[in-house]
């Protein structure tokens, strides 16, 4: 018990010895959660139109005014030349081509269906898609509109039975997708600085020799593996305090479930993380090596966790696998105690998957570890 | 059965294909300095490492201080100091730090540290930088520091491999000193070197080439049975003539001392025949007087002869 105290005092020696680390645990939650809780959005906005009107109507202007007005666009210009299009889209200067036909008033007031071109960049087909809702609303709310024109018509679509929807957004009434985004960037903080300093810890001891000055010490392996893990343990958990607090100054989103309940399942998460850590460490012979592993599991355990791809839109095989990943969960359950505040009684699936995947994953690193020291 | 401090009988280690250490029987008396020499490769760290109990041997029986190094791997460890080639302490610790925590996984009582760090302080003279991180201590004070650290426990055994490479000669030289003292204060030690000046220090060596013993013994007494005769030449540009007296037949080996080779013979027979013939070879006159074979002479015609009869 007393050498595990001593090994801890070291570290935190060795740690807070170099500023730079201090640096480390300040400065970048803090740019982490900044820049990428405003830049990562899933929001589509600022799609740029170019316009081809055929028709040069009062009709047809008040359409594209329907445009000018939505927040979602940008009108980069008209052209007059159809051949010319398709150059907007090819150089980017346009996502989006609308070609509103000759004769669309016409049309209109002969009751005729007029049809309009959409011309749709679909490289990003995620934003394509949206951009395409958002339209398809644009057009509907227009013609709600004309009728408004024409008395008789709208006196008959009244006595028509029409369903309206009345859409209420719980727990992020405004669709905002900083919301959904930050609590997940808690939880990359948190997997990137334990992961790292773990394995990067134990190597650059394998580096400078000290690892084997240990060994020939009376003290026992498991100490050895307790010694690394405690300081990294309160660390992370350090971390994910600072993060929760930088989160809360720059976006005042604050936590509405049990703070406690939110740090217990952090520090099961931690577990897997450190023991990533020590595997890692084990195959590893340099800093640099431990460096690149700890990258390749970082980016599969990032997107397939379901932070930037949901898990149902993969397919069933790859589904399964993200099972095994404890990010996994653990963004689940900080999306869930963050935003809605769900109690244990609600994550108890999650939670478990967790302990066990957590607890699997790192008796088999310190086992491997030990092995190797042995 | 009493065994000697350390003993090592019939020891093997192969890693992969290579075998490292093959059939080794060594022993080192209670308080003895004892030198394991050789070339790189020769199998000193492999043994250096079993013997500390950071890697355990393919077969062969291997004691320290009558504890078994497959089984009393703790026992070993808390009655051995060990010193790694590379130096190994946290250079981002001062050098007082660094002694505090080995003294405490050591389980060193509280009340003694201070007092052995005194002692250790006494012949490293590193007391003035006690406070100076460990990674800004030159290079002849990181080896003392980490001698020191090897000491704070008391060990019975200090088991120190290449300690002196790639630091400076008066640093070696102190070194060398302080492990004297080490010795008269009843420390077994067991040191292995590449350098031959140093080897001439230990009580007894044993010369290690391809994870073989060739000859074990003291210094003095493995020379003077050194049954070739070595002969110094001096003269001018004998350098370049090297490969063709190595050709000479009669001759063992030809080695370059600085500007003058040393010739082995096998007797004082055909002492004058090549003296004639390295003459015709560089065509002027040159001197050949025998000189006393030194232990490099010896390992450089050991290990000629065991590459020879592997051919």
């Amino acid at each position: 018990m007393r050498q595990i105290f001593y090994l801890v005092q070291k570290e935190f020696r060795q740690i807070f010895r170099d500023f730079s680390m201090v640096r480390i645990l300040f400065v970048v939650p803090l740019i982490q959660i900044f820049i990428l809780g405003n830049a990562i959005t899933t929001d589509v906005k600022n799609i740029k139109v170019i316009f081809q009107d055929q028709d040069k109507t009062p009709y047809s202007r008040e359409f594209i005014s329907k445009f000018v007005h939505s927040k979602y666009f940008i009108i980069t210009g008209f052209e007059e030349d159809y051949t010319r299009l398709s150059s907007y889209l090819d150089s980017g200067k346009a996502s989006l081509a609308i070609i509103i036909p000759r004769h669309f008033q016409r049309d209109i007031v002969l009751q005729k269906k007029p049809d309009i071109q959409l011309l749709v960049d679909g490289v990003d087909g995620n934003s394509a898609g949206v951009s395409l809702g958002y339209i398809t609303d644009i057009v509907q709310k227009y013609q709600e509109r004309l009728m408004e024109y024409s008395p008789e018509l709208s006196l008959q679509v009244k006595n028509v039975r029409r369903i309206e929807m009345e859409p209420r957004f719980w727990f992020n009434p405004n669709l905002e997708s900083k919301l959904y985004i930050v609590p997940g960037i808690i939880a990359l903080i948190l997997l990137i600085i334990t992961l790292f300093l773990t394995s990067m810890g134990i190597v650059r001891e394998k580096e400078i020799g000290t690892l084997e000055q240990l060994m020939v010490t009376p003290i026992r392996s498991y100490q050895l593996v307790i010694g690394k893990i405690i300081p990294f343990s309160i660390l992370g958990m350090l971390e994910i305090m600072i993060s929760m607090g930088f989160v809360y100054l720059i976006f005042g989103i604050g936590v509405k479930g049990s703070l406690l309940l939110l740090l217990f399942e952090s520090s099961i998460f931690i577990i897997s993380t450190l023991g990533l850590g020590i595997f890692i460490s084990t195959i590893s012979d340099t800093q640099q090596q431990a460096l690149f592993v700890a990258w390749f599991f970082m980016i599969f355990s990032i997107l397939l966790s379901g932070f930037f791809i949901p898990i149902a839109n993969m397919p069933p095989v790859i589904q399964h696998i993200t099972r095994l990943n404890p990010l996994r969960y653990y963004i689940v359950i900080l999306r869930e105690i963050y935003l809605k505040g769900t109690s244990i009684k609600d994550l108890i699936p999650e939670t478990l998957s967790m302990v066990t995947f957590s607890t699997c994953l790192f008796l088999a690193a310190v086992i491997r570890f030990r092995k190797k020291l042995g | 059965m009493m065994l000697p401090i350390i003993s090592i009988k019939n020891f093997s280690k192969s890693f992969g294909g290579t075998k490292a250490v093959a059939s080794l029987d060594l022993e080192v008396e209670k308080g003895e300095l004892f030198g394991l020499i050789g070339p790189d490769g020769a199998g000193k760290t492999t043994t250096i490492r079993t013997l500390v109990t950071l890697i355990s041997p393919d077969s062969g029986e291997i004691f320290v201080n009558n504890l078994d190094v497959k089984k009393d791997v703790r026992k070993i460890r808390s009655i051995t100091g060990y010193m790694p080639q590379r130096f190994s302490l946290y250079p981002d610790l001062s050098v007082n730090q660094n002694l505090v925590f080995f003294a405490n996984l050591f389980d060193v009582p509280k009340r003694e540290i201070a007092e052995r760090k005194k002692r250790l302080f006494q012949f490293s003279n590193l007391e003035p930088f006690a406070g100076r991180l460990a990674g800004q201590l030159s290079g002849g004070m990181k080896q003392k520091l980490a001698l020191s650290c090897t000491l704070i426990h008391n060990p019975v055994v200090l088991i120190l491999d290449e300690p002196t490479t790639g630091v400076d000669p008066v640093s070696r030289n102190e070194f060398w000193t302080i492990l004297k003292e080490l010795k008269k204060e009843g420390v077994t030690i067991l040191v292995s070197t590449p350098y031959m000046d140093e080897a001439v220090k230990c009580d007894r060596v044993a010369i290690m080439h391809e994870g073989m013993v060739l000859a074990r013994g003291k210094p003095e007494t493995m020379t003077a049975s050194f049954q070739n005769r070595i002969y110094k030449l001096a003269g001018q540009d004998l350098i370049k003539h090297i490969n063709s007296i190595a050709l000479i037949p009669g001759i063992l080996s030809v080695q370059s001392f600085g500007d003058s080779l040393h010739l082995t013979l096998p007797d004082n027979q055909a002492k004058e025949n090549i003296r004639g013939k390295i003459k015709n070879i560089l065509g002027r006159s040159f001197q050949m007087e025998p000189v006393e074979p030194s232990l490099e002479d010896l390992f450089i015609a050991l290990i000629e002869g065991k590459s020879r009869n592997g051919n």
